[in-house]
């Protein structure tokens, strides 16, 4: 029944969206948005009632829920796999193009909402035409379905038992809400992608593309900035290996994008303020929207390894054709307005405002072909050498690491830059009590630590950043500026602080293992730890081993989790006892009988890492003030 | 505190604390954060707590005891499980670094050559 109908439902939406492609009626145009709006809500409800009433005769339904999942899991396994987060996809992509409809639809002509339509269109036509949340399952097996149809009306069959989500994702409630922020961050991609091609295809000679573009750009930067963030939160929290970022190639995908949009929210400023750099925006604003594309087709298609991917057949040839299609419009059209291009004006004033952006530009850029070629590259070498190869750490460190901190360092200048040249002597000198605290504050910070360069480097710079920035804010918040440059201003404070936390959490952590038994304590860097006795609750979906540690002060938990129905090892959630400056991490690797092998970390500036991303998030808040 | 001498001590200070390095990473640390779990996803041994990373550890350890050396300790794993269970690569395949600095020093030329030319 579900099946049928969610079917029948994605036909009519494919049916409205093609509507909307030919009809040139403007009235029409704004009944169909909004139909299409509410299909899409149908069908994200459809599959919600079906997660909720175990409906196994649907193939998605019995292979990623099970009648004993929790209710918040049953309700994020729309998500939890690639066919039902589709849906949560096609579903954000038409609430963005409402928007768009209503807010910056061009008056003169239909050509903006129809490119709108065609994206959608084509995520749309996956569902339909290659594979389908609502697909019926035709052969059941004991767990889980084998075999599904893309047609509706089909004698369906229904798996006993439904095989659940997959464990990693059913252990923490952040992974209900980690994936929707990213997946708002990377459809909003589409709307300045939108904004800009269908204005230029009109031949706009003004730079008002732009601005719009930057309008639109900053929700879904948000949103990738929030995503990001809950996902480090998520990785350190529940995945017990200790870390919140392993460069793997889902979480390079997310950060191209945002490494990309970061830079036009700050180029499309010097485009705005003369006219310059028309053709570098529409280089950006084109590839936000195509690294989005690349960064579903390279985790969604199966052709890397990665804690995240979930690998299917079909997407992979349908993505890149999507790809292509995307590209070539953005070439085109591009090509037609070379002369529009050409027009823009020559860059005057290169130690000023703009000439900072420009140099930001760069980096974001640089980290961005870096990042790219890092998560590509051993597909490339698999393809020439015919043998494998892992890019570590090692590379993105060495390489991304001095880019970030040279940006870190230009952030100090962010609160003063005029047009015109920057005196750095006067900047130097109007702030020389709060430099020579922050650096005299950085040494007696530093002798605390186990001292490299790059910690040096970092912490004085990073607390020059932090305390200009909090000044300029306590003092001029209420006098001058608009709200993006508060909105900047909290943006790069936040990252002064997120530099910090990085940087002591790449210097300083270590970590142990350690074997003990039942009621034993054990010391780990000059404190004591008690080990009491293993408590074993078993849930329905689950059986969980609770291993209760306590450190004089407050006793907690690390557990190992096994979960039925699943082939997967048993997850261990940490123990984490928290500090400012340092957390003690422990969790299980493994037990036998009564005794136990512990990892036990220290993670240096993890909270701090959690307040720097916590105060760039809120960089939204100087817009709602501002706003009047 | 409002002297430039005074920044300049601080400076100097600072730089001077920069090249005092205490390094409490041990060998087997730091072979342990470049080995990969082949069974993982994508996980280094040290991240992993599965039994495979712990017996590889284990394997790591008794050849850090025994007094192998770098070299040793990368024949050893390669000739097992292939070129990507290291993930260090950088020494060895220098080109990963290459290609990203090149591309990066051609992108700048050409980015600066456009946003300064002439109409």
């Amino acid at each position: 029944m579900i099946s049928s109908i969610g079917i029948l439902t994605s036909w009519l939406l494919f049916l409205l969206l093609a509507l909307v492609f030919i009809t040139n009626n403007l009235l029409k145009i704004n009944i169909y948005v909004r139909l299409i709006v509410f299909l899409n809500v149908c069908l994200f409800l459809l599959l919600e009632i079906g997660l909720f009433f175990d409906d196994f005769t649907v193939s998605y339904i019995s292979n990623y829920s099970a009648s004993t999942t929790p209710p918040l899991y049953k309700f994020a396994s729309l998500w939890g796999a690639l066919d039902g987060s589709i849906l949560l996809w096609n579903l954000t992509l038409s609430l963005f193009m409402y928007f768009y409809l209503k807010n910056f639809k061009i008056n003169t002509s239909n050509v903006d909402i129809k490119i709108y339509s065609s994206i959608l269109f084509f995520f749309v036509g996956y569902t339909i035409f290659s594979s389908s949340p609502f697909a019926g399952c035709i052969e059941a097996n004991e767990i889980g379905c084998n075999l599904s149809t893309l047609l509706p009306f089909q004698d369906l069959v229904s798996s006993q038992i439904g095989r659940g989500p997959n464990p990693l994702l059913q252990n923490h409630p952040l992974m209900a809400i980690h994936p929707p922020f990213l997946y708002i961050g990377y459809v909003g991609m589409s709307a300045p992608f939108v904004a800009s091609v269908s204005r230029l295809v009109l031949k706009e000679t003004s730079s008002e593309w732009v601005n719009v573009a930057q309008k639109l750009t900053f929700i879904p930067w948000l949103f990738l900035t929030i995503g990001i963030s809950l996902g480090a939160v998520w990785s350190y929290e529940v995945l017990g290996w200790g870390g919140y970022w392993a460069w793997d190639p889902v979480e390079n995908v997310s950060f191209i994008p945002w490494l990309l949009s970061t830079a036009f929210l700050h180029s499309a400023k010097v485009t705005k303020h003369n006219n310059s750099l028309l053709n570098w925006n529409y280089v950006l604003v084109g590839l936000m929207f195509l690294s989005t594309l690349f960064g579903t087709f390279i985790t969604r298609s199966g052709v890397l390894i990665s804690v995240h991917a979930f690998s299917n057949g079909t997407i992979g040839t349908y993505l890149l054709i999507g790809m292509l299609i995307f590209s070539l419009l953005f070439l085109y059209i591009g090509s037609i307005n070379r002369r529009y291009f050409i027009s823009s004006e020559k860059l005057k004033n290169k130690f000023g405002r703009s000439g900072f952006f420009i140099a930001n530009n760069i980096l974001l850029f640089s980290s961005a072909i870096v990042v790219f070629i890092g998560t590509i590259y051993p597909l490339f070498y698999e393809t020439i050498f015919s043998r494998q190869i892992t890019i570590g750490r090692n590379y993105f460190d060495v390489l991304v690491g001095p880019i970030l901190l040279l940006l870190i360092f230009l952030m100090i200048f962010s609160i003063k830059l005029s047009i015109k040249n920057i005196n750095l002597k006067k900047l130097y000198e109007d702030n020389i009590i709060f430099i020579n605290s922050s650096l005299l504050i950085s040494i007696i910070f530093l002798m605390l630590f186990n001292r490299s360069f790059n910690l040096v480097v970092t912490i004085s710079i990073s607390f020059i950043l932090i305390s200009l920035i909090t000044l300029n804010i306590i003092k001029n918040f209420n006098k001058k500026g608009n709200s993006s440059y508060w909105a900047g201003q909290i943006a790069h404070l936040g990252l002064g602080v997120l530099a910090i936390g990085i940087i002591l959490n790449f210097t300083q952590s270590f970590s142990q293992e350690i074997e003990i038994n039942s009621f034993d304590n054990f010391i780990f860097s000059e404190n004591n730890y008690q080990i009491y006795d293993i408590v074993q609750e078993n849930l329905p979906e689950k059986t969980e081993l609770k291993l209760p540690i306590s450190n004089g002060k407050i006793t907690k938990f690390t557990s190992l989790n096994i979960f039925n129905n699943s082939s997967q090892q048993a997850i261990s959630s940490p123990a984490i006892f928290r500090n400012l400056i340092k957390d003690s991490y422990i969790s299980i690797k493994s037990i036998n009988n009564n005794t136990f092998k512990l990892i036990v970390r220290e993670n240096f500036g993890i909270s701090i890492i959690w307040i720097g991303l916590f105060i760039t998030s809120t960089s939204f808040l100087p817009k709602l003030k501002l706003r009047k | 505190m409002k002297s430039k001498k005074f920044s300049l001590i601080l400076i100097i200070i600072l730089i001077f604390l920069s090249f005092y390095k205490i390094s409490n990473e041990s060998r087997f640390e730091k072979w342990s954060k470049i080995l990969l779990c082949p069974v993982c996803q994508g996980e280094v041994i040290y991240d992993s707590p599965s039994e495979y990373a712990s017996d590889m550890k284990d394997i790591l350890q008794e050849q850090i005891k025994t007094g192998y050396t770098d070299e040793q300790i990368y024949n050893f794993w390669v000739t097992r499980y292939g070129e990507r269970i290291v993930t260090d690569n950088i020494a060895r395949n220098f080109e990963i670094i290459l290609i990203p600095i090149a591309i990066i020093s051609i992108f700048i030329i050409i980015f600066l050559r456009k946003i300064n030319a002439k109409k």
